[in-house]
Parts: structure tokens; sequence; C-alpha cells
């Protein structure tokens, strides 16, 4: 029994490794998709951390000197036609005269409120106003013989409880979904090739027609597949060292450094996701009557990892969701990366489940060999 | 020894084999000779197991296909059509596999596979990729991954198609020896020269049923005509998918 499955699997590794360019386009991923990654996240970050400087039209602004260089200091800026956003602040004819009298002198902001692009940028300045008004207002009182602080009934206080590190969530997300999905991409290809493609070339028949058991030969499959899945997983990880070694984190004062012991961590739990993640694409492309429909069918397994990693990433349920296979395990990633403690129980749990269906698509699959429907493909 | 008895298969609304039942003997080569859709691949599909009959059994050796499939697979060699080559292996990894995957140790499968290609005179090709080989080097390669384990029983399908006639030759002379050695040999044809020239025993389908069977001569006696081919014509009353 074993030593057919060895026979078998010996055969789907030398038949793969001679397909180069197909398994080289399965790889390009691994080495793609943590490179682009880094980009990506270098430039969400330089966004991050400076906002825009932000242009308004400044009418009148000769009036009023102290306020636009106090609005200067914000980044706030009287711009150009074009470049400057539809946001007005008109300044008062008596702007000048008001303030030296020390009463209330009127700026008007002329704003569409209702435009969602904007209302961003409105509040900004709002806040601003609001800061420089709060600021003047404190000095009159002042020079009145007043303590400002009288005009703070409560004093608002917020302590920030967002480490560093938390702060990076969505970064996580994309980077740790980035990693799984290696696990389904890498070996799509060959998965294909070695289920619709040997029913298509005739082979699978002749298969079939010797000695051995469905089952053996959706084992082996499953394994050539699976370790193909794990090259691009080991792959994926040493390229995402280096490249998110190459993100400016500092710039939002956390960091996703993966050491060696997370790569160990996650070739370890990785295992059981390539087997299953190469099941259920074998089950997929048998379940297809061509080669070109079940390239069909197998892109849309893609979605299974990322649909749970959204919802990781977003916390939508994770009460529940931290259980289920997959995104369990990328939830688990996030936690090491981010110095927490391991949830093992999850980890461990939704392992077994990951094996459970690993045994149900190999057995589907399995079962469907049986079926001459399948195998001729009627 | 492969026995049919009674094989009834319906694919899609096509009533394939429509009782069929026929016997070849160990020792002996027997033809199935019919015209295209005749129902000879389908007949050989069951007899592997690769399809379920409707009703009726297959038997190799007396083992009853349906109920041991494994027992019984482990007496057959079987030339497929297609031939369902690896076209990334090259003949002397493909004939080691299947060799293997038929129960053979790992060495014992080096020298049988070492054996059969020197046979078959494959030595040039042994260790070539099979991309882009020619007709008949597939069906050689076919063909030595059919014989390579020495099963009792082997079926071949149409296995002279393509084949040039040095490597006909090869083939006849093949199946001849096995004969000689007492294998039961079994294979479906539409090829008359073939069939006559090879055959113990001419078992002529036609839709589904066996419409005659004897030696090639005692077929000739029954419908009195001269050769295998106008024989042929009278048993199955047409000449439709007679190809030359």
């Amino acid at each position: 029994m074993i030593k057919l499955v060895q026979v078998l699997y010996k055969k789907e590794m030398l038949d793969a490794s001679r397909d180069k360019r197909s398994v080289m386009a399965g790889l390009y991923y691994a080495i793609g998709a943590p490179i682009v990654m880094c980009l990506l996240f270098t430039i969400l970050l330089k966004q991050l951390s400076s906002p825009e400087a932000l242009e308004i039209t400044v009418e009148n602004s000769d009036a009023a000197p102290s306020l636009v260089s106090y609005l200067e200091g914000f980044d706030i800026s009287h711009g150009k036609e074009g470049s400057a956003k539809a946001i007005t602040l008109i300044i008062d004819e008596d702007y000048e005269q008001d303030m030296s009298q020390g009463r209330s002198a009127r700026v008007t902001i002329v704003a569409d409120k209702s435009d969602n692009k904007l209302i961003k940028s409105v509040r900004r300045l709002e806040a601003a106003l609001a800061r420089y008004n709060s600021e003047v207002a404190g000095l009159r009182l002042i020079s009145r013989g007043i303590d400002p602080s009288i005009m703070r009934a409560i004093n608002v206080q917020t302590h920030d409880q967002a480490t560093p590190d938390s702060k990076g969530g969505m970064f996580l997300g994309i980077a740790t979904l980035s990693i799984i999905i290696a696990l389904f991409y890498s070996a799509m290809n060959l998965a294909i090739d070695t289920s619709a493609g040997e029913r298509e070339r005739n082979s699978l028949a002749l298969l079939l027609s010797h000695p051995l058991s469905s089952t053996q030969i959706v084992l082996a499959k499953v394994a050539a597949i699976a370790s193909y899945s794990m090259i691009g997983l080991v792959l994926v990880l040493i390229v995402s060292k280096f490249a998110y070694g190459m993100v400016p984190w500092e710039q939002l004062g956390f960091s996703i450094n993966l050491d060696v012991m997370f790569i160990l961590f996650c070739t370890l739990i990785g295992i059981p996701i390539a087997l299953m993640s190469a099941s259920l694409l074998v089950f997929v492309s048998f379940m297809a009557k061509s080669f070109k429909e079940a390239q069909s069918y197998v892109a849309f397994v893609l979605f299974v990892p990322i649909g749970l990693s959204m919802m990781t990433t977003y916390d939508i349920a994770t009460d529940y969701v931290q259980w289920i296979p997959i995104a369990a395990q990328q939830y688990a990633m996030i936690e090491v990366i981010k110095g927490n403690e391991l949830p093992l129980m999850q980890v461990i749990l939704s392992s077994f489940g990951t094996l459970a269906l690993f045994a149900i698509f190999t057995m589907l699959s399995s079962r469907m060999l049986k079926s001459e429907k399948v195998v001729f493909g009627l | 020894m492969i026995e049919v008895t009674d094989l009834e298969k319906k694919i899609g609304s096509v009533q394939a084999l429509d009782k069929l039942s026929f016997r070849a003997d160990d020792g002996k080569i027997t033809g199935l000779l019919g015209p295209n859709g005749a129902g000879k691949t389908t007949c050989l599909r069951t007899v592997f197991g690769l399809l379920q009959a409707d009703s009726g059994f297959a038997k190799i050796d007396n083992i009853d296909v349906a109920v041991e499939p494994m027992r019984a697979k482990q007496q057959l060699g079987l030339f497929p059509d297609p031939c369902g080559l690896y076209e990334r292996l090259t003949p002397r990894e493909y004939i080691q596999f299947f060799a293997e995957l038929s129960g053979m140790e790992k060495q014992q499968a080096i020298s049988a596979t070492s054996n059969v290609l020197e046979k078959l005179q494959m030595g040039d090709i042994a260790d070539r990729k099979s991309q882009g080989f020619s007709q008949g080097q597939r069906m050689k390669t076919a063909l030595a991954q059919a014989i390579v384990h020495q099963p009792t029983n082997i079926i071949l399908d149409e296995p002279t198609r393509g084949l040039d006639v040095m490597s006909t030759r090869i083939l006849r002379d093949l199946l001849l020896m096995l004969k000689e050695q007492g294998h039961c040999v079994l294979f479906s044809s539409h090829v008359m020269q073939e069939v006559a020239a090879l055959c113990d025993h001419v078992v002529v389908m036609a839709s589904g049923k066996v419409v005659a069977e004897g030696s090639p001569q005692a077929l000739c006696e029954q419908t009195q005509k001269e050769t295998l081919e106008e024989a042929f014509i009278a048993l199955i009353g047409s000449d439709e998918g007679l190809a030359a």
C-alpha cells in the first residue's frame, strides 16, 4: 500500500520537475508577492505618517497674517487655483479691527459638506481654527488677569492604548495573507496538470487499470502537490524576511520582523494547510470535465483563504473565526509577529480541522475516480 | 484466460455492449474484430474494470473483475488506445514506473525494463523524453509497458495503428512469442490482414454483439468466402467502418 504510493509520488515529483516552466510560473508568486507588498507598504506608510499638505483658497489673507502663518504650521495654506481644494476661507473685512479690539472676529468656511472627499479636509481646517481660537482666547484672558483654565470645565485627556504593533493590524493581515496564499498558488498549475491534465492525456485510465486503489493515486498526487506548495511557502517566507526588512516601519512606530522562529512556526503550521489545499485543488480539478474548466474552478478556490483572511484582518466575528481552519493559523501568525502569546488551543484544534478537511477531500476525490463518468469525462 | 459472459453496457443512449459473450484461451491469440463503433474498446475497458457492466461479468483466470479487481488486474497487461504516455518521462522511466505499479520490486523492475527495451529494439529512444515521439515510437513504449511485468493475460487495443512495416513485424513476432510462452493474448482490430495472419481465434463483433466466432479458416468456410475480409463483410452485413 505505502510502497505503491511512494512509487506514484516519485513519478509525480519527477514528472512535475520536468515541467519547469509551469513550476516556475507558480513559484514566481512566492518570489514576487513579498516584493510587491514591500513596495506597497512603503508607499502606504509614507501617506499615513505625513498627512498631505492641504491647499485651500484664503480670501483677504492680508487681514490676518498671524492666523495664516498659524495655519501654515498645520500644513494648511493658500494654494493656486487648480491645485487648491474646493474650500474657501473668507476672512472678514473687519477682522483686523475686531481682533485688535478684542471682539469676536469672523471667518467663514465655504465648502460642500456633503462631498465625502472634502469632509476630512474641512474637519482638519475647523480643528486648526478651533485651536487658534482657544489659544488667542487664552491670551486675552491672561491679559485681563484671569486664569485661562477657567474656560476648561472638563479636561479631556485621551490615553492612546494602541501599542505600536497593534496599529499595524492591516499590514499584518495583508502580509500574513500573502504568505498563506502561497500555499494555494504555488502548486495550482501542478494540481490541474496532474488531475484534469492526466485525464485529458488518457494516462489516468491506464493508471487505474493497474492493481492499485484510487485512494493511493489521490494520496500520491496530493502529497506531490503539497510538496511543491511547501517549497512555495518556504520561498515566500525567506523572501518576505528580507523584503519586509527594507520597509521603513519606524515611520509608524511598529515593525514586521520575521525571525527564524516565525519562519519555522509557519512552516510547521503550513503542512496541514498544504495538504488541505492540495486535496481541495485535486478534488476541484477532477470535478471539472476539462483542463480549461478546471482552471476556472481552481481560481475560485483562492477566494477561500482570501475571504477567511479578510475576516481575520478586519476583526469580523473574531471570536468564532479564530477557530476556523486557515483563519486560525493566520490569527496565530499575527499574534506571533506581534510578540503576543501563541493561541495554542486554536492552532492545535484548527490544524486538526484542516487535516480532517484534507481527509474528506481526499476521500471524495478517490471516490470520484471510481466513477467511469469522471475517469473518461463522459 | 479471459472470459466474458452476457456483458451489457449502455453508454448514454447507446447500447454499447449487448449480451456479449466470448472466451480467449491461454496459449492462443484471440482477435476482437469489428467495425468502428462496434464496442471493442468498451468491451476491453469493461474487462479491465474501468467500466462497470450493467449486467453480465468478465473473468480473468476465473477471477471476477467486478468482485476482486485488484487480484484480477494483477494478471493483466494493457496496451490502451490512446497510449496514455507521460510526455515528460523517458520510455525507461515510464516502463519501470508501471512495472513497479504492477507489483515488481525496484531492482526487478529495472532489469525487466532493460530486457523489454532490448527485445523491442528501443535502445536508441530509451532515454529520450517521449515528447515528440513518432506514432510508432509511442506504440512501442506503450507495448513495452503492457508486457514488462510478464502478465498471463495481455490485452491490446488496436495495437498496429501507426506502426511501420518493421515495427509491425516486431509486434507480430512478439505476440507469437507470447503465445508460445503460453500467455493469453486478446487484441482488438479492424485490420483484416493482421487478424488473419496472427489469430487462432477470431471474435467478430457488431453493435455490441458477437456475430460469429472461430478460426479465420472456419469463418471463411462458414460464409463460403475466400478471404477473411469478404467473410467479415458477409457477417456484419455491410462494409461500413472498414479501414484499410
